[in-house]
């Protein structure tokens, strides 16, 4: 699929801001399974300094100064994207409690960083007890995975006003109420604590307007969802929102351990008061004409 | 080579000491190595001139000179110990550890090595990450640490060595092998209690110490400070370095305040930097400046709020990413935290073959590692027993590998001594009972080097010019405000309690001593409005309100005062002279033995012996600090305050203005000092309209208000900025003060206690004093200090524990 991406952040201060310094996870990163163009970005006020680097995980990370007295800050990337589709899933996967053990002595740096405790993510037996509806003994991996998402996808209600970002996971355990990020953190937290690797991932996902309407502009949202090892094939990213594979219809901007690694903008700032956030997405896909 | 114990040692009966000794070890566990004595007996090379020296002296002349020592230690405590909870409470043994050059030179291989095995280590964690993959590393154990900061991944520059200054906790086991008990990287402490150690010994034993062939530690640091130069990216010939410190109310602040000082370079706090433009600078009273070089003492997690803990109110935002692009340099580079870690102590000896192809010298003590034994004198100074040290030592990237490249043995810098304490392996020195000087000896005699001082050159650099930090003159300006306070406050209730005992004779109501309770604000003039005190009535009431001003629960007394005073005094220590410092001490030590039992004649003793200390205070800073902008911020702090309390005081008498009211215009007198100067001048009864001339308009009367602006408009008008024409708005108020000053038509306050009209015009000169003067203090602020803002998070990005 092609697709236009727009996504604009924006801050609105009750006082003047003299001075910040901000991390910006905007900047789509190139995937297996998707291409994309350079990035059109728009920072307003204008920047002193702006750099991109890489962080750890590989995400392109976009370091910008705002030195002028300001008192609104946007920021906006317009990027191209082409998303691929995915590989056939394996028609078999080993037991996960194979696959457990092995990552167990895995010695490798971008396993373990997946396996671990990280800031929003807690392993703990309330969580290896919610996997374990799913992962049953002997059960193949991806087919356990599968019904991990499907269980989330079932058993959960999508409810906006429940949670935070300071929501615990014990919490939206307990109510089985969330967004998509409490649902991917809560997938992930399960696999982790039977012993598995998950990340997190932050991209979008195209809605479809109600039949006979125009697509509203600004109206779709940013997405979370979550990728697991499965040794052999690669990273299985499932969307337990939407209880699907996340594939072709996923764009994807960043992964990380947990939220606290890809959050969009993050921000030092001196002065501001009071602030105000909007944030506004289209995933605009093109067809070929 | 040994020495045998000697004929002319057991003339001396040193033999006493060495035989009593050995026979010690001996009762222990026989077999054991032991610092000062080999198996057979026989003394280490090193020890018996030494041994000899303090033999000499017999248990007598030991004790005395431990007390000397124990009151030099003393001395710098106060001096430099300004965190009551921190104060170190060991005892400096007398005789040093004395480490010949064999063991040294095998410890000291060791420790390079150890220093470039882990700069190569830090290099692969935060960049290639290829030891991991080969299994070479604990990578969970690692992962799950707090001390791997992601962020740090691939941002130290190729050009510049993450680690320039190491510290190394080392003991020796039950072989004399030398083995690490721990890396010290993030802020390595202790280098400031080692020179103390040995300025100390040098002092209390000078024979010894300079007839012994030993190394001497003043190079060290000027080889670190040569280093920290070399690391700079600009202004390479004069680079700006500065120690940040996470303040005075770090444990270690001890230590940052002393190699400030020694280093000669700027002690920052996080609030005083900025980070605009990829390059760090200082907030001075001139503007940034730029700086080129961070001596880093703040743990590597609190170092930016930005990429690194959010929650951390002592970094700098966007530190990181300035050190990244080489807009400053750090030592030692952030992150290196996690090569402290434990878990890496079984994977060393592996690494240290695939990483430099070499066997690792120096092992890990392990659980199983007995530790070797060594001599401490007893507190008597009459045995020596054996005991187990720890031992920090220290290494230092010399400056010229950071411009050859290619690793060599020379790169490197061990110091010739360290921190030894007493303690079980890997017991922290801070709590350690006693510490030992660290002697290695050379095989030449060495040279004396005069370098070894306390400080280089004197305490407060002259530098102090428009690169005074911000946050530094705002401090001082508020140690004169609140010296004076404090002062004003102890003279009033001086006068108080005075009054207190004179009616203790006669129980008849007092207006003179309610009109000090006003004066103390222990009581309000009128008992309704908000805040409004009660009236006490009764000599008993009066007395008990008076001394729970020594109390320390009473938050507008003179304790809280005084802990303002030492808040503000602390955070610029570095700023102030040593003898200034001992009176802040006696302050200290005079306060926190105030309580409300003392009696009402102690407590005047108390007032008075305060007021003189703080006179002795600022009478040092006057005649020590050079008269740059942090003295006149102190000074102006000091006069504005005094000015204040001086007319508030003159505005309460006109609430007294009938008999026996002319005890009040006393009571004013005598609090400012003027009783004499007046009665010289006028040899007269009192008469309120000379009074006012005294304390308001002659200019010669350093307690007058006109002195007071005179002073307060010499020191204003040297401030920086001031020769701009424009008058800005701290001059032009001022200015207005002094015209009503000057303005003020002396005439119509004459009569002053039987016409209202004279006692009208009295207030309303006093009113048009006290509101430009009030404004003023809010206006020096905003003028000069209030760029120190502190930065806030965009979005709370700390999950709930």
């Amino acid at each position: 699929m092609n697709y236009t991406l727009r996504h604009t952040t924006r801050y609105l201060y009750n006082a003047p801001v003299t001075l910040c310094h901000s991390e910006a996870r905007v900047l789509p990163r190139r995937t297996l399974y998707q291409e994309c163009s350079a990035s059109e970005l728009t920072i307003s006020p204008l920047p002193r300094v702006q750099a991109e680097r890489r962080d750890v995980f590989g995400n392109r990370v976009l370091y910008c100064a705002m030195e002028d007295v300001h008192q609104s800050l946007d920021v906006t990337v317009t990027t191209e994207l082409t998303t691929l589709p995915l590989a056939p899933l394996p028609a078999s996967s080993p037991a996960w409690e194979d696959v457990a053990k092995q990552l167990h002595s895995d010695s490798r740096f971008d396993m373990q960083l997946y396996r671990l405790d990280s800031p929003f993510i807690r392993r703990n037996d309330e969580l290896a007890a919610f996997a374990r509806h799913c992962f049953t003994p002997g059960r193949p991996l991806i087919e356990g995975a599968l019904a991990l998402n499907q269980l989330i996808y079932d058993t959960f209600e999508y409810d906006p006003s429940f949670t935070t970002l300071a929501t615990p996971l014990s919490d939206v355990l307990a109510n089985r109420r969330g967004v998509c990020q409490d649902f991917a953190h809560l997938a992930i937290g399960a696999l982790r604590s039977v012993g598995l690797a998950a990340r997190y991932v932050s991209g979008y996902l195209e809605t479809q307007p109600p039949p006979g309407q125009p697509r509203l502009v600004g109206a779709d949202a940013s997405h979370a969802w979550l990728a697991t090892w499965i040794p052999d094939w690669g990273w299985l990213a499932l969307d337990p929102t939407n209880g699907t594979i996340a594939g072709e219809q996923h764009p994807v901007l960043a992964w990380g351990r947990d939220y606290a690694d890809v959050a969009p903008l993050k921000g030092v700032m001196n002065g501001g008061g009071e602030h105000q956030l909007e944030v506004e997405v289209d995933v605009m896909p093109i067809t070929a004409e | 080579m040994t020495a045998p114990v000697s004929s002319t040692l057991l003339e001396l009966g040193t033999a006493g000491l060495v035989e009593d000794y050995f026979h010690q070890l001996g009762e222990r566990k026989p077999g054991i190595f032991d610092a000062m004595m080999d198996r057979h007996g026989k003394l280490r090379p090193g020890w018996e001139s030494l041994l000899g020296s303090l033999d000499t002296l017999g248990p007598e002349g030991r004790l005395q000179q431990h007390e000397e020592i124990q009151r030099l230690l003393a001395e710098n405590g106060v001096i430099f110990n300004m965190h009551d909870d921190a104060r170190r409470s060991w005892r400096l043994d007398p005789l040093p550890w004395v480490i010949d050059h064999a063991q040294w030179q095998a410890l000291e291989l060791g420790l390079i090595q150890r220093s470039r095995l882990l700069n190569a280590l830090y290099d692969d964690i935060y960049g290639a990450r290829s030891l991991f993959d080969k299994g070479l590393l604990p990578t969970q154990a690692l992962i799950a640490s707090a001390h791997l900061l992601l962020p740090c991944h691939g941002s130290q520059p190729g050009d510049r060595p993450a680690i320039s200054f190491h510290g190394v906790d080392v003991i020796q086991d039950s072989e004399g092998q030398w083995r690490v008990i721990g890396d010290r990287l993030q802020a390595p402490s202790g280098t400031g209690f080692t020179l103390e150690n040995r300025i100390l010994m040098a002092r209390a034993l000078p024979e010894m110490y300079r007839n012994a062939p030993l190394k001497r530690l003043a190079g060290f640091l000027d080889n670190y400070h040569r280093t920290l130069t070399a690391l700079a990216y600009q202004h390479r010939d004069n680079p700006n370095i500065v120690l940040l410190t996470p303040g005075p109310s770090s444990p270690r602040y001890f230590e940052h305040a002393y190699l400030a000082n020694y280093l000669n370079i700027d002690l920052a706090e996080g609030q005083d930097l900025v980070v605009r433009d990829s390059q760090l600078w200082l907030r001075t009273l001139g503007g940034l400046q730029p700086v080129d070089v961070v001596l880093r003492h703040c743990d590597d997690a609190y170092c930016d709020p930005l990429e690194l803990r959010g929650d951390s109110q002592l970094g700098v935002p966007g530190l990181l990413q300035a050190a990244r692009t080489g807009g400053v340099a750090i030592s030692n580079a952030l992150g290196v935290g996690i090569l402290e870690s434990p878990e890496l102590a079984d994977y060393l000896p592996a690494l240290c073959e695939h990483l430099l192809g070499e066997k690792l010298l120096l092992p890990n003590a392990d659980a199983a590692t007995i530790p070797a034994t060594a001599p401490v004198f007893d507190n008597q100074m009459q045995r020596l027993t054996p005991t187990t040290l720890n031992l920090r030592c220290f290494i230092n990237r010399s400056a010229s590998s950071l411009t050859t490249p290619g690793q060599q043995l020379s790169d490197y810098h061990v110091m010739p001594g360290g921190l030894a304490w007493v303690g079980t392996p890997g017991s922290p020195s801070l709590s350690s009972p006693i510490v030992k000087d660290v002697w290695v000896t050379a095989n030449a005699p060495q040279p004396h080097v005069s370098q070894l001082r306390q400080a280089r050159g004197p305490v407060v650099a002259t530098r102090d010019g428009t690169d005074l930090p911000s946050r530094v003159a705002e401090s001082l300006f508020w140690l004169g405000r609140y010296g004076e306070r404090l002062d004003a406050r102890a003279r009033l209730l001086r006068e108080a309690l005075m009054r207190l005992m004179e009616v203790d004779q006669d129980e008849i109501a007092d207006q003179l001593l309610d009109e000090l309770l006003i004066a103390l604000n222990i009581t309000t003039l009128n008992n309704d409005g908000e805040g409004a005190k009660l009236r006490i009535v009764g000599f008993v009431q009066k007395r008990a309100a008076l001394l729970a001003q020594f109390d320390d629960t009473d938050s507008q007394a003179l304790h809280a005062l005084f802990d303002q005073l030492l808040r503000n005094a602390r955070s610029v220590r570095d700023h102030l002279g040593d003898d200034s410092w001992r009176v802040i001490n006696q302050l200290r030590q005079r306060v926190s033995a105030f309580n409300s039992s003392l009696g009402a004649s102690a407590a005047r003793r108390s007032c008075e012996g305060l007021s003189a200390q703080i006179a002795a205070f600022f009478g040092l800073c006057n005649e020590t600090m050079p008269h740059h902008y942090g003295w006149r911020f102190m000074d102006i702090g000091r006069f504005l305050d005094r000015v204040l309390g001086l007319l508030s005081l003159l505005k309460l008498t006109l609430n007294a203005p009938h008999t026996p009211g002319l005890a009040l215009w006393e009571v004013v007198l005598s609090t400012t000092d003027n009783f004499t100067a007046y009665r010289r001048r006028y040899r007269s009864e009192l008469h309120p309209e000379a009074i006012l001339d005294l304390l308001l308009f002659d200019e010669t009367n350093p307690r007058s208000v006109g002195y007071m602006l005179q002073r307060l408009e010499r020191q204003m008008n040297r401030l920086p900025g001031s020769s701009s024409p424009y008058r800005n708005a701290e001059r032009r108020l001022l200015i207005q003060a002094n015209a009503a000053l000057h303005l003020a038509d002396i005439d119509r306050l004459n009569h002053l206690t039987d016409t209202p009209e004279a006692q009208q015009a009295l207030a309303q000169l006093l009113d048009q004093l006290i509101e430009p003067l009030m404004a003023l203090s809010d206006a020096i602020s905003q003028s000069h200090f209030s760029h120190v803002e502190r930065p806030r998070q965009l979005v709370s990005m700390e999950p709930d524990a």
